[in-house]
């Protein structure tokens, strides 16, 4: 039992803050079996990390007054009923309302696992346990979700959460944690906190853009986008043995991850095509940069600065509310970009259908049931097989057709990745805006 | 030995790392990666069809009265197409720029030597009509050479464009069997317009 202690309050940490992503992937089954709107079921997203971001501070209070292991013990199981509640959720209200609760008992359950594993592990080491587990879950998040979705379905993303933090609230309990109170002695951290904020913003970018144009824009199965998307806790994996190996100081190693991160987001806005292999690389700079930058941003802000609940809070506020503040800027960009594709889209397609080597009545054919299925998705990037599959085509005539079919779905691959270009551009520029957080000189206090 | 911390060797990395990426990706064409963008509808356009006979010209016909009209009206072919497409009535600037875009067309063909003579269409033309079987055989029987002198391609598809209603025909495009039946009705009325002209000549 003692061995487990450690490691389980590690994957509860984990599985907090996997929770931040970990339904990207599973949003537009959530939007189908809940029938609701995108607007709605975006909304699953972004009630999470913004009443963590909210309660994380507030939170982090109760740690003055109670006993840690207490306290961490009840969020957990906060965190589990609410993950339970998640899973039979039958409308997307009580989905949300659901997700507000599991952020309340994660505040809770991430701050005490701090306590717990510094008071297990001792100050440096259990600190750094925990921002490690952080950043893993961070990482891991929509890859786990899109997986889980594909395999069972979106509830069993919730369902997976459940015995991990039951098992993991009995070692909660046998922590003998001693309660320090520790007077208020320092001040938050505000350029760490600062730029851990614009770094998480951008990193909604990578991590949850990306599974939405590679599963929407570019039509791959969720298992497939979140095989893709395990590049970047990989090569978050990598960072730390590269830190070590090439000693940067810590200023630097934070500037050189937030560099890292603006330049995978450049990539991925100046993609050469829709071929999944074009996204490792970029993907590759993000995980580094965000295995470089996060978790010394969130050491910078924590480290030997008491009471260090406190600052934990901070950090995590900071880091939640800064994937809030992603959401709100990029997804307004990448909805109105989606919707000015349209025209160079049905353009494309227009001159494809008008020069395709068919018989004219053929032509004529495959024009109106592609209008149709244009006009039928409104809103949406439409799926032009089922256009394709109703056409009562001469044998002759088909392999034509097939290629027009192809060439169609690839300019309809063209016009979605360009509509999320700006968006990932963004994201770059927020991380740059981390980059200037961190480098810009300090202002002398003269005496 | 311990090495002390080395300020430039990982920002060098990074940026060696990051360059090679972008630059990667700059030269395989990530810049340009768009969808396809619509060609000039005033540059001269090679323009071919899978069908034959009528069918063939018409195709050929359209795709470069479109060409045509579009040019006029200075918007690309396919944003033309697209708003013919949908519903709703017509301006009296797209019906007449899409006129005189099918006869520009017509002589564009007469002047590149691809319009074909009346003759390559007179069994087809028999085969889907209601005439006498008499007279179609009676037409059938007139050399080739006496059918091209008696109807110019180029005189009967002007003459058909110019009867043509395309503010009705184009509020008619989703009923094939109405647009028939008024491509017809242009084409009978222009080809006997044709062979009177053809008469007013000779006497």
């Amino acid at each position: 039992m003692r061995r487990a202690v450690a490691p389980l309050l590690a994957l509860t940490v984990a599985l907090v803050l996997a929770d931040s992503a970990v339904v990207t992937l599973a949003l537009p089954a959530i939007l189908v079996h809940l029938q609701t709107s995108v607007g709605q079921v975006a909304w699953v997203l972004i009630s999470f990390n913004l009443v963590l971001g909210l309660v994380a501070v507030p939170t982090a209070l109760l740690y003055g007054r109670g006993q840690a292991r207490y306290l961490s013990a009840a969020g957990i199981a906060v965190f589990a009923g609410a993950s339970a509640w998640c899973a039979v959720a039958g409308s997307i209200d009580a989905l949300i309302a659901a997700r507000c609760v599991q952020a309340v008992g994660g505040a809770l359950a991430l701050l005490g696992c701090l306590e717990l594993l510094v008071a297990v592990y001792g100050e440096r080491r259990g600190v750094t346990t925990w921002i490690t587990a952080g950043v893993v879950g961070t990482a891991v998040g929509p890859a786990a979700g899109g997986l889980l979705t594909q395999a069972f379905s979106w509830q069993a993303i919730f369902v997976v959460q459940v015995p991990c933090a039951v098992l993991a609230v009995p070692c909660a309990l046998a922590v003998r944690a001693v309660p320090v109170h520790v007077p208020d002695r320092h001040r938050p951290a505000v350029r760490p906190n600062v730029a851990l904020a614009l770094l998480s913003a951008a990193l909604t970018a990578a991590l949850f853009l990306l599974v939405l144009l590679l599963v929407e824009g570019w039509r791959r199965s969720p298992a497939t986008a979140a095989l893709t998307v395990s590049v970047v806790p990989v090569a978050a994996l990598a960072a730390r043995p590269l830190a070590r190996h090439l000693r940067p100081p810590d200023q630097v190693e934070v500037a050189v991850g937030c560099f890292l991160i603006a330049g995978g987001l450049v990539g991925l806005a100046i993609l050469p095509s829709a071929e999944l292999l074009w996204t490792i690389a970029p993907q590759a700079l993000i995980g580094l940069g965000l295995g470089l930058a996060v978790d010394r941003l969130t050491s910078q802000a924590m480290l030997l600065r008491l009471p260090r609940v406190r600052h934990a809070g901070w950090s995590i506020g900071a880091r939640h509310l800064g994937v809030v503040l992603g959401l709100a800027i990029l997804t307004p960009v990448f909805t109105v970009n989606l919707y000015d594709a349209q025209v160079p889209a049905q353009e494309a397609i227009t001159s494809l259908v008008l020069d395709a080597p068919l018989q004219p009545q053929d032509k004529v054919a495959v024009a109106r049931a592609l209008g149709d299925e244009l006009t039928s998705q409104q809103g949406r990037i439409p799926d032009l097989h089922r256009a394709f599959a109703t056409l009562d085509l001469d044998p002759a005539e088909r392999p034509a057709a097939a290629q027009l079919e192809r060439d169609l779905d690839a300019q309809l691959e063209r016009a979605a990745t360009r509509a999320f270009r700006d968006s990932f551009l963004i994201g770059a520029g927020l991380a740059l805006l981390a980059l200037v957080a961190v480098i810009a000189p300090r202002r002398r206090v003269t005496s | 030995m311990n090495r002390g911390p080395s300020l430039l060797a990982l920002p060098a990395v990074a940026v060696i790392l990051v360059g090679s990426v972008l630059g990667v990706q700059l030269a395989a064409g990530g810049a340009s990666y768009a969808p396809l963008h619509p060609a000039d509808p005033c540059a001269v356009r090679d323009v071919t069809s899978r069908a034959a006979g009528i069918d063939g010209l018409t195709e050929r016909l359209v795709l470069l009265g479109l060409d045509g009209a579009a040019c006029r009206l200075h918007v690309s072919r396919e944003a033309l197409t697209l708003e013919l497409a949908r519903p709703g009535p017509r301006s009296d600037a797209e019906v007449a720029a899409l006129r005189a875009g099918l006869l520009s067309a017509v002589q564009r063909m007469k002047a590149d030597g691809t319009l074909p003579p009346a003759s390559a269409f007179v069994d087809q033309a028999l085969d889907s009509s209601d005439l006498n079987d008499l007279l179609k055989i009676a037409i059938r029987a007139l050399p080739d050479s006496v059918v091209d002198a008696a109807l110019p391609t180029d005189d009967v598809l002007t003459r058909t464009i110019d009867d043509l209603d395309l503010r009705a025909l184009l509020a008619n495009l989703d009923d094939q069997r109405g647009l028939d039946q008024q491509l017809e009705a242009a084409v009978t009325q222009a080809v006997q317009d044709s062979l009177a002209a053809r008469l007013h000549d000779l006497l």
